[in-house]
Order: structure tokens, then sequence, then C-alpha cells
């Protein structure tokens, strides 16, 4: 064959990978770059939205057993519903799951809502690694069905059908966000982002709009676990949804440009692409290199987001200014 | 309290730690006034305003304006009712702009409702550009027309003052409280906004205004209420409550 899918393939699941991101990226900004929640759980609502979806569109998975040894605790699911079902469940799950953790902290003060947000990611993951008969235990999901399957299997095909039906989604998710994060509602969050006290005393109930914004956020990252689930196809809660999912979200609406949606999206890709990068990289790096190249981007990561604080504070692509006619 | 009164505070209370910044405080405005509110530093006043505005929780007391009883209510439905307040230092929408700043005082805009962007596009469409118009002629009443499309962070004191004062008007309220309306601006753009205010009284609006200027106090109000120790201890009109003894004792100086 002329083309190498090998590559193409590649590059494919780097695209559907920061696709997720860009996703997550959306709904951080959302809560953060409009209506200034600080979410430092991101990583729990991803989880949610991906186990969600495994459970609803999976066979059933009964526990096995070889030898009298339990080799696989089993999970809950074998619904086999499809995967707009499992989507939208997992926007549902994700989405009422982040309303009901804001609504005791959201009327505090802000960094309450921090704490809380990042304690409920590490019990959900606690609860995923422990909870087996739900969730399959340290191993997870596996087997998770792809919404397009090719026969006989091209990782190549998949790959791009799994990149299609992300970017529908992302686009789609762009155009529907610019509209309602543009409109007046959206003024009002990012009234409320700027001074809270002073947008009630101009006859809003900020709070109805904080829980609003932090559940549609909340929504959006359960759609992007969803997303997730079908591009790995297995769901494991050891790495994938550790904080460090979380923090790479921060850095990506941040170097994208906060309250801008685009940017967001811009962050995700460039971020995960530094990631990919360096991973790709290895095979081809001199030896000395070989195991700190991994390092070394997290080391260009950091210094590029010091650089961008002190010379371009507001990101890539600054949020605009609404100019109104 | 008689009847031509819009706003009445009966035995308010409020302390913070150790200090009872207002203090069984009773006191009145009658509609269609221009009310001043005078007093030392620390006299209670800004807490006062900020308890009728709903932003504190009085310890005691009750607050009607308007025959409805609103101590306790959350202070965007009192906004609702129409009494809106001024901020002594300005808190503008910092990184939105002036226009922005006005239309969000807007009452009722249909597009601020998640739902009503999806089923009611032509109700949203009609109030946006509705509370736009509204904005611009606020913003020609208060002088800001050329400053609408900036951030209101860039504006000088004297300006985001006037900001505060256009977002109060924007709604056209029945009962305006005004803290400090005039500190920090020029004279000749005070004396602008106190003719505007006095123009808006005579349409039917009530000001209730915290002042440290004597003339504007003096010029300027009807009825003056001096505060003391977070309680009333004169009210009347500018030339009697200046002659007050216990007035000139306390606040005015010998």
């Amino acid at each position: 064959m002329a083309i190498d899918t090998g590559l193409l393939t590649n590059i494919g699941f780097y695209v559907s990978i920061s696709i997720i991101f860009a996703i997550l990226a959306l709904g951080f900004n959302i809560q953060w770059g409009y209506t200034g929640l600080f979410n430092a759980g991101i990583a729990g609502f991803f989880l949610i939205g991906a186990y969600v979806t495994a459970i609803a569109i999976t066979l059933p998975a009964p526990p096995i057993v070889i030898a009298g040894i339990p080799v696989y605790p089993g999970h809950l699911g074998g619904f086999q519903l499809p995967f707009v079902a499992g989507a939208l469940l997992a926007m549902l799950a994700s989405g009422a799951t982040a309303a009901l953790v804001a609504l005791p902290t959201l009327r505090l003060r802000a960094d309450y809502l921090a704490i809380a947000t990042l304690a409920f990611a590490e019990i959900v993951r606690i609860f995923a690694i422990n909870l087996e008969s739900v969730t399959g235990g340290t191993i997870g999901i596996i087997l998770i069905p792809r919404p397009v399957e090719f026969r006989p299997p091209d990782p190549f095909l998949n790959t791009t059908a799994i990149v299609g039906i992300g970017a529908l989604i992302l686009f789609a998710l762009l155009f529907v966000l610019q509209f309602i994060a543009e409109s007046p509602w959206g003024r009002v969050l990012r009234a409320i982002r700027e001074d809270e006290e002073a947008t009630m005393a101009l006859g809003k109930n900020a709070f109805r709009y904080k829980l609003q914004a932090f559940a549609l956020g909340g929504a959006l990252m359960g759609l992007a676990g969803s997303l997730f689930a079908v591009t790995l196809v297995y769901v494991e809660p050891s790495v994938s949804f550790a904080p460090a999912v979380t923090f790479s979200v921060w850095v990506m609406v941040i170097v994208g440009g906060s309250g801008n949606n685009r940017g967001a999206i811009l962050g995700a890709f460039l971020i995960y692409g530094m990631e990919f990068l360096s991973v790709q990289l290895k095979d081809f790096a001199p030896a000395a290199l070989k195991d700190t190249i991994f390092y070394i981007r997290l080391m260009i990561i950091g210094v590029l987001l010091i650089l961008l604080i002190l010379f371009r504070p507001s990101g890539i692509l600054p949020e605009k200014k609404r100019v109104l006619r | 309290m008689g009847d031509d009164s819009i706003l009445a505070a009966r035995d308010v209370r409020k302390a913070f730690g150790g200090i009872q910044a207002v203090d069984d405080c009773t006191l009145s405005v009658s509609k269609e006034s221009v009310t001043g509110l005078i007093g030392p530093n620390g006299a209670g006043k800004s807490t006062l305003f900020n308890i009728i505005a709903g932003l504190y929780r009085p310890d005691g007391g009750e607050i009607w304006f308007n025959g409805t009883r609103i101590d306790g209510l959350p202070p965007y439905e009192i906004v609702r009712l129409g009494l809106t307040k001024t901020w002594q230092i300005p808190h503008e929408l910092r990184n939105l702009t002036v226009l922005e700043n006005l239309v969000l005082a807007a009452k009722g805009n249909a597009g601020e409702h998640l739902l009503n962007l999806f089923f009611r596009p032509y109700r949203v469409r009609r109030d946006e550009s509705r509370w736009r118009a509204r904005a611009r002629e606020v913003l020609a009443l208060t002088q800001l027309e050329g400053l609408a499309n900036e951030h209101a962070k860039d504006l000088s004191g004297g300006q985001k003052k006037l900001l505060e004062l256009a977002r109060a008007l924007m709604s056209d309220p029945p009962l305006v409280l005004l803290d400090e309306p005039v500190a920090g601006v020029n004279p000749t753009l005070a004396g602008t906004l106190m003719d505007l205010i006095e123009r808006l009284r005579r349409g039917g609006t009530t000001f209730f205004l915290i002042e440290h200027d004597m003339n504007v106090v003096m010029n300027r109000c009807d009825r003056v209420i001096v505060m003391h120790q977070g309680r009333k201890i004169a009210e009347g009109p500018p030339a009697i409550v200046k002659a007050d003894p216990v007035v000139i004792e306390s606040y005015l100086g010998g």
C-alpha cells in the first residue's frame, strides 16, 4: 500500500485524544473561564462519564474464575445500548453529580468548591478501583464496542471513524457553546466571575447561574469520558483518571485562553500534542535521552506556562471584548 | 412613619464582632424626596444601606419598602422590587464593557434564562435590543456615551462613579440608594450629576444618599437624617439639622 496507515493511525489517535481533551477544556472553560468557578475534580466527572458509557453499552460481563482463582470480578452492565444513549447517560450522570457536589459548596467562598471537587475526584476514583462488582476493579471494563466497527478489524479505519465522530461532536459543541456563552445568559456568568456581590445587586440570582454553569461543565466532561471509553475501548481507573488529567486541562485552558472557547480547544491540541510527541519521540531519541524525554516534556510545559503567565497572561487566544451595537 | 414614606426601617440592628454597627435604628424616607444620610465615619450608614439592599442580614428589626417587608430577602429579589443601590467603592464589572455593565442591570431580560435562548429566540432578541437602547439612553444621561465599548476597568474613578449611577438608573426604579455619589467626582460633573438627580426626582424617583460633601447635602437634599453610633440622632430639613446642637457636637464640629 502506498499510504503508511501506521503513521496516519498514530496521528488519528493523537487527534481523537486531543478532541477528548478539548471537550474537557470546553467544560472547564464554562466553569472557570466564564463563571470563575474553580473545578479541581475534572478527572472525577470525566471518569463518571467513561464508566457510565462503558456500563451502558457493553455486553454482560460475569465474573471469570479459572481453576478456583478469580481472574476478573465482572462489572455491572450488559445493557448493550447504542453509543448515543451511552453518551447522553454519561452527560446526565456527570452533570447531575456536578450539581450535587456544587450544591453545598457554591454558596461558600470559591476555595471551598476547589477543595470539595478535588476530594470528590479522588473518592470517585477509589470507588472505581474498589467497587469491583460494578466497575471491574483495577482491571476496569474491557471490550467496549466502538460506535462504528470495521470488520475485519482495521486500526486505521476504526481510528478514522472515531476522529470523525469526535470532530462532529466537537464542532457541534463549539457552535452551541458559542451561542449560549455569548448570549445574555453567558454575560451574567462573566459578571459573576468579575464580582458576584455586584451581580446579585443587579438583580441576578448568582447561585442559580453558578449551579447551571457548573452542571453544564460537568455534563461536557461526562461527554468527554464517554468518547474516551469508545476510543480506547477499555476503561481502567489507575492512570486515565488520575489528578494529572485535571491539571492538564487547567494548563490547556490557561495556555489557550481562559474565557475563549476556541482558545480552550487550541490549548488542548497544543498541550496534548506535546505529550504525544514526547511519547513518539522516545523511539527516535538518542540513548541518553530515552528515559528522560518524558520528563523533559514536563519541564518544557512548566517553562512555557511561566513564560506565558509573564508575557501573555490571558492566553494565546485571549478573551475578546464584546462590542455591542 | 407617615403614609408618604417609601422606605422605613424599624429598630434595625447589626453587629460585627463586638462592634454594634447599627443599633436600633429607626428611620423613614419620603416618596419622591432626595433624602440625605450623614454622620461621622463608622456611624453605620453604609452598613444600613447594605442591610436595606439585602447584602447583609440584620440581627433584628424590620425594613419595609413600598408596603413590602424586605429584610431577609436576597439582594436580587429586592432589586426586582424596584430598589437599587450604588456602591461607595465602585463595583464595576472590570472585564466587561460599559455597555455590558449597563445591560446587565436590565430587569427581566429573557435571554438571561438558558432555556429561553432555545425556545423563545424572538423574545430574547426583542428584549436584548430594547435594553441596549435603554442603556444608550442612560449613557447619554450620565455623559458616558463615548465610553460605551470600553472595558469598565479602564474608566477613571469619577467615571466609575457615573457608571454606578447609570446602572442603578437602568430599570427606572422608584427608589435609588446612593453611597457617596459625588465623592471623587470633579465639582462640575458633581453639579451635573446632582442636577440629573433633581430632574429624576421630579419625574417621581426617590433618592436616599450618603454624602460627606456638605454643599451637596445642604443645597440638594429635601431632608437630612443624621446617624451617630448606629442610631438616628436627628432628622429634618437641612437648615434645621445644621443648627441642631447635637449634630454640631457629633458631626459638623463647632
